[in-house]
């Protein structure tokens, strides 16, 4: 790897060149579960990030000192450190908040997308770019975390941030059975899975030419 | 760069002793320099819970006044230790909810047999009796606890007056639990002094699916708690508060659908699509929650109809 990278670098390449999702298709199983609605979607992103990034950033700070064959226990006591206090710290400050992601907050723990990025690239180089690279890592997945909530969100339910945005007047009722109704697969993980596969299929078509043969 | 470094086991041993040595200490303070914030904001929750399930404070913080007829809630605020009508009044503070629960909701508790005490009397302590108990629930105990919530009014009301008069108290609320389809669910259901129509419900600590399940925390769904009765009408439209079943029953889809316009129907609220686990986890918790407390609900609903008469 060329040592020399310009800063900006590390902060573009995960964001969209290796998109953690939709290149090396990581955190998928994170993705199918808290993209229902577009509010959870984006705490997910963000707390995923700030994760991603901290534990980055001192994963990379200890990288001259941990010896290799104890390394991947290093980077998974900092990045659960650094979860439960981020826990912690919501629990105390923000309760509504951390209620509703309390049970979000301990998977970001075994979220792979945090651990692939402290072994691949932040013990090999500097804390800045490490961070850089955590914290655009964690956004590229936000990013598609939204795209995919919103779609669900609105499919079905017919609404974005909990506010209804398809009429009511254009639903179903018992006079008038053939109007509009919510898709109930887009509630269920499987749509997800659609979803991101298409997501996945767009990315390599758009992508495509830009990769070396 | 790392990996050209090769370590003796003596270095390895003294590098993960001294990260888990770091790593815990830091969580121990944090857990430990935390503590008193998070009990308070766990302490601050529950009152706005309550205050929510009886409509003294909608979803979206703003202080309400009900009109327990018609079941509309009017936007009020908070003056001089009441709570006055007015449209335009702004979000409530966290000064005002705190210092409106202090005055207004007090616990209690009640016996097998319906007979009401302080938590003075019983020598408890309300904190350490809310974390001990709460896995168990409190229905169940030989002491219950149920919280009174004192009428909307500046004058002070000493707790021997409230234990003599029930029946003057502007609602109940009673602490429910019970198991959804992931975690078990914790709430509150308000009823009003008549100790059967319901006011309001909040379910505030739950672990359902987020947009299924976990819709039960919702504004919307809970708004259709308002104006239910928990002690379920005999086909013949009666209530037998001795032997009837207790509880809201959420049915899979519509009332309307399953029920009609039976009297079962005054006792079942809709469920919610993709939700019937977490739906059956929630009408078991009004039963298993409220059923205990049937003697105190009919000494309350007795004290009623003497002062009626």
């Amino acid at each position: 790897m060329n040592k020399k990278l310009p800063l900006s670098e590390y902060f573009l390449d995960p964001l969209w060149k290796n998109n953690q999702i939709l290149v090396a298709i990581l955190g998928i199983c994170s993705a199918l579960a808290v993209t229902t609605t577009l509010s959870t979607a984006i705490t997910m992103g963000i707390s995923v990030s700030l994760v991603t990034a901290f534990s980055c950033y001192f994963v990379s700070l200890l990288r001259k000192f941990t010896p290799d064959s104890v390394r991947m226990i290093t980077q998974l006591a900092v990045i659960s450190s650094f979860v439960i206090i981020v826990d912690q710290f919501l629990r105390a400050y923000f309760f509504t908040i951390s209620k509703t992601l309390s049970v979000f907050v301990g998977l970001i723990i075994t979220n792979c997308i945090v651990m692939g990025r402290t072994e691949s690239m932040a013990r090999n180089v500097p804390p800045i770019p490490a961070f850089l690279d955590g914290l655009s890592a964690g956004l590229g997945y936000g990013i598609v975390l939204v795209l995919v909530g919103a779609l669900r969100e609105f499919f079905g339910f017919g609404q974005l941030f909990n506010v209804q945005l398809i009429p009511n007047s254009w639903y179903a009722t018992a006079e008038h059975p053939q109007r509009f109704q919510n898709l109930g697969i887009m509630v269920l993980a499987p749509a997800a899975f659609f979803i991101i596969g298409i997501f996945i299929w767009i990315a390599n078509l758009i992508s495509k030419p830009e990769k070396p043969a | 760069m790392s990996a050209s470094k090769r370590s003796t086991d003596l270095q390895t041993i003294w590098f993960i002793t001294i990260l888990c040595l770091v790593c815990g200490f830091l969580l121990a303070v944090f857990a430990y320099g935390l503590q008193g914030p998070q009990a308070a904001a766990r302490e601050f929750d529950r009152s706005k819970q309550m205050l929510i399930a009886a409509q003294i404070l909608n979803d979206e913080e703003y202080f309400t006044l009900l009109d327990k007829k018609s079941g509309v809630a009017k936007r009020a605020a908070y003056r001089e230790g009441v709570l006055v009508g007015d449209e335009g009044a702004l979000k409530a503070t966290a000064d005002e909810i705190t210092e409106i629960s202090k005055k207004r909701i007090r616990p209690l508790l009640t016996d097998k047999e319906g007979n009401v005490y302080t938590l003075k009397e019983k020598g408890v302590d309300l904190s350490d009796y809310l974390e001990k108990n709460k896995k168990m629930g409190y229905a169940n105990l030989d002491f219950k606890l149920f919280y009174a919530i004192l009428p909307n009014s500046r004058e002070e009301i000493p707790e021997e007056a409230i234990l003599k008069d029930l029946s003057k108290m502007y609602a109940f609320v009673i602490p429910v639990s019970g198991f959804g389809l992931w975690a078990p669910i914790y709430g509150y259901i308000a009823l009003e002094s008549n100790v059967d129509t319901v006011i309001g419900t909040t379910w505030y600590e739950m672990g359902e699916t987020p947009g299924l399940g976990a819709n039960i925390t919702e504004a919307w769904w809970q708004n259709q708690f308002f104006g239910k009765v928990i002690f379920h009408e005999s086909s013949t439209g009666k209530v037998d508060f001795k032997n009837a079943d207790i509880g809201i029953v959420v049915v899979k889809g519509k009332v309307a659908d399953v029920y009609g316009s039976s009297p079962r129907s005054k006792s079942a609220v809709d469920g919610i699509s993709g939700a019937t686990l977490t739906g059956d986890g929630v009408t078991a918790a009004y039963h298993d929650s409220l059923t205990p407390y049937r003697n105190f609900f009919i000494k309350v609903s007795g004290e009623q109809k003497t002062t009626a008469e």
